[in-house]
């Protein structure tokens, strides 16, 4: 096996409690994303498009629909022979099992899994963000400052920084404080869960951290305080860019609607960047003789025969006649009946809305209809 | 019973224009996302058949691009899997005929190697949707080496091909060519005994420069040929008019049409987008308007264009303001604002690939 430069691990373990209805039977990172992605495609997509072709996704919570999507990477062009994509539960060994206990203990319990690649460092990323980015500039950086560990931060209003685990550093961007949703704050660098450690500093810090009982076993809280506290090399990565954490329902909302409001900042169209699926045997939508489409985005699969106003229809929808879908967004596979009204809503995967169905949320709050239904 | 394929693509038409310049039959793009060779290869992988040759025309490189390894159509195994082999090629193309018994000549290694009772032979320009499994079933019960698969047209209709002569018990009686007014049209598809097909290539091999069908015919008494009625929709892809009628018959969930997967973004469109009865696929910019067409892949549509009963293939820039109906304009094509062209249903006009106007 030859050696890599940078592999990523990819947390995908989360429930992502507060989307509700949307992960009742499915992680956070295969959720449904602007009609033909899911989450995770960012991520992966990211990789990818930064030359980095060995991922290990870490899964815990109701993995099925991201395990299936998944599979071996191929969609992400990452079926290669000396690395690809490896789906990484939770496992027993010779004493028992248990579940990962936190971000930092379910890379501890892949340092096997690391250990066979080799590599001189390894990404850390979360599989719930949307944004694009070249990881190698970041990667780059972080050669050229030696660090153990680069953290890629994003300036956000001031206003806004006692929501996130806020970096502070000296003129060189090397790390002098963090603090995890600060009162006062006073740096204004938020953290985006995105790391790049030297992979021999990581190990030592996962097994530390393992031998620490009173560790909650989490990259935020843990493993960056107890490197800073021993004096490591820390760094930030300045990212100037789009990014989103949609971790509840009204970002997860406002950021789709962001692939065709705010093209200018994330822009799927692009081949720059491109980001990557796995959902492709849909036929090309019809749009039917009397069907009103207009400020939308719609997926292959689709067939609309009502009226669709800026709104995104995943794979496979069906929109009936007399109906109308305003301000909303239709999961894949969701059948919405005939002379339905739909507006500022999220209408689940797979779900079937029969017909003369309103299902209206009105000042702006947008809310999730139905349980999503998993088919192949 | 096991069963393979074999999909006979060596051939072409002159009724495309600039539209086969550079591309055999089976590699037309068709339907917004699709070649017309998709649709064999996924009635095959629908009906869970595993080892399916492809014979190839002189001018592959565009179905070779496409089907690549054939994974699309669960064909890139270990066991079994894809075939792509060259057909004979004699100074010019075949144009009539699907079944070149010299083309099974170059290929009988094929038939040979494999252990399958039963071989799937189909054409690859026929827009249809069949599960073959009932086909095989009815095949293994009949005892008769072959099954031809064929469709009740309206008698006078325009179809071209073979037509059948059947008796009460289903066999065939006659085969005649085009022109006459039969109703039980051959749809160029047949299931036979494979140790049979490799005794028929033997017998005939003199023959060669006969189609298999024609050579049926020829020797209908010595033949025992059971059919197979499909009831479902069977496209005749025979020209340009064919080609611009918007349908749906891909659009099957049971049985999906597969194809090469190109991963394009969602269709954006615009606040000013008027789409009526069309089909569009991923990665197209609609902000004019769309009426009885289908607009494959990326294609980008302009402020107050007008696009009727056209198809515009991938990559189709066209401009603000333009008017274009019945037109066909193939692979990246440029349009440029406020250029008008007009075809008729009859007529349509075919824009060649990369050209601009």
């Amino acid at each position: 096996m030859k050696k890599k430069k940078c592999i990523a691990m990819l947390l995908a373990g989360g429930q992502g409690s507060r989307l509700g209805k949307l992960t009742t039977n499915i992680a956070k990172p295969a959720v449904s994303f602007g009609g033909k992605y899911r989450i995770i495609d960012f991520g992966l997509s990211n990789c990818v498009n930064s030359g980095i072709d060995t991922v290990g996704v870490l899964v815990q919570y109701k993995p099925l629909v991201l395990n299936r999507y998944v599979g071996t990477g191929e969609s992400w062009d990452m079926a290669v022979s000396d690395g690809g994509v490896v789906i990484l539960p939770p496992f027993a060994g010779e004493t028992g099992g248990e579940w990962y206990l936190g971000t930092a203990d379910a890379i501890y319990h892949n340092i096997d899994f690391i250990d066979m690649y080799d590599p001189e460092h390894v990404l850390i990323l979360s599989g719930d963000h949307i944004y694009k980015m070249d990881y190698n500039i970041m990667l780059e950086e972080h050669i050229e400052n030696n660090a153990d560990l680069t953290v890629s931060v994003l300036e956000v209003p001031w206003e806004e920084a006692s929501r996130f685990g806020i970096m502070s550093t000296d003129e060189e961007g090397r790390i002098t404080k963090f603090s995890e949703k600060p009162k006062k704050p006073d740096s204004n660098l938020a953290s985006m869960g995105i790391y790049i450690f030297k992979w021999k500093a990581l190990r030592k810090a996962l097994l530390d951290d393992h031998d620490n009982e009173k560790s909650s076993h989490d990259f935020g809280n843990d493993v960056i305080p107890k490197l800073l506290a021993d004096k490591k090399k820390l760094f930030v990565y300045r990212f100037r860019g789009y990014w989103r954490d949609v971790g509840t329902v009204k970002s997860y909302y406002d950021s789709q609607m962001d692939l065709m409001d705010d093209m200018e900042h994330i822009n799927v169209f692009t081949k720059d960047q491109k980001v990557f699926s796995n959902s492709n045997y849909y036929a090309p939508q019809f749009i039917g003789p009397k069907a009103n489409v207009s400020d939308s985005l719609i997926c292959n699969g689709c067939t609309v025969y009502g009226t669709v106003k800026h709104s995104i229809l995943g794979s496979g929808a069906v929109i009936g006649d007399g109906t109308i879908v305003e301000d909303s967004i239709v999961l894949p596979n969701a059948i919405i009946g005939r002379n339905c009204k739909v507006k500022n809503a999220i209408v689940n995967e797979g779900v079937i809305m029969e017909d003369n169905l309103d299902v209206i949320n009105e000042d702006g709050e947008v809310q999730v209809y139905g349980r999503a239904k998993l088919s192949i | 019973m096991k069963t393979i394929g074999l999909i006979s693509a060596n051939y072409s038409s002159t009724e495309f224009g600039d539209l086969l310049e550079n591309r055999s039959l089976a590699s037309l793009p068709y339907g917004g996302r699709y070649r017309l060779i998709d649709f064999a290869l996924s009635n095959m992988a629908n009906s869970g058949i595993t080892t399916v040759g492809v014979i190839a025309p002189y001018n592959s490189g565009s179905l070779v691009d496409h089907i690549g390894i054939g994974s699309p159509w669960s064909l890139g195994r270990k066991s079994g899997g894809l075939f792509i082999m060259p057909g004979s090629a004699y100074g010019l193309q075949s144009f009539g005929s699907r079944f070149l018994l010299r083309d099974l000549i170059k290929v009988r290694a094929f038939f040979e190697r494999d252990d399958a009772d039963y071989v799937i032979m189909s054409d690859s320009s026929d827009v249809c949707n069949i599960d073959f499994r009932p086909i095989i079933e009815q095949h293994d019960k009949s005892g008769c080496p072959v099954t031809m698969l064929y469709k009740k047209v309206p008698k006078g209709e325009d179809y071209y091909g073979y037509f059948l002569d059947i008796d009460e018990d289903g066999k065939v009686k006659h085969i005649q060519e085009e022109g006459f007014a039969w109703a039980n049209y051959f749809a160029d598809c047949f299931i036979v005994d494979r140790e049979y097909m490799i005794d028929f290539i033997n017998w005939y091999e003199t023959l060669e420069y006969m189609d298999v069908i024609q050579i049926m015919k020829d020797n209908m008494d010595t033949m025992d040929i059971d059919t197979y009625e499909f009831k479902g929709y069977l496209g005749k892809i025979k020209n340009p008019v064919d080609f611009i009628k918007v349908n749906q018959v891909f659009c099957n969930s049971e049985r999906p049409i597969f194809t090469k997967a190109q991963d394009e973004a969602p269709v954006f469109h615009y606040p000013s987008s008027d789409v009526r009865n069309s089909l569009i696929s991923a990665g197209c910019r609609i902000e004019g308007r769309v009426e009885n067409s289908i607009i494959f892949r990326s294609v980008n549509i302009g402020k107050k264009a007008v696009v009727k009963n056209s198809v515009i293939m991938m990559h189709g820039e066209i401009g603000d303001g333009v008017v274009l109906d019945h037109v066909i304009a193939d692979k990246y094509v440029t349009i440029t604002g406020g250029v008008k062209i007009y075809g008729t249903k009859d007529a349509p006009v075919v824009i060649g690939k990369e050209k601009k106007i």
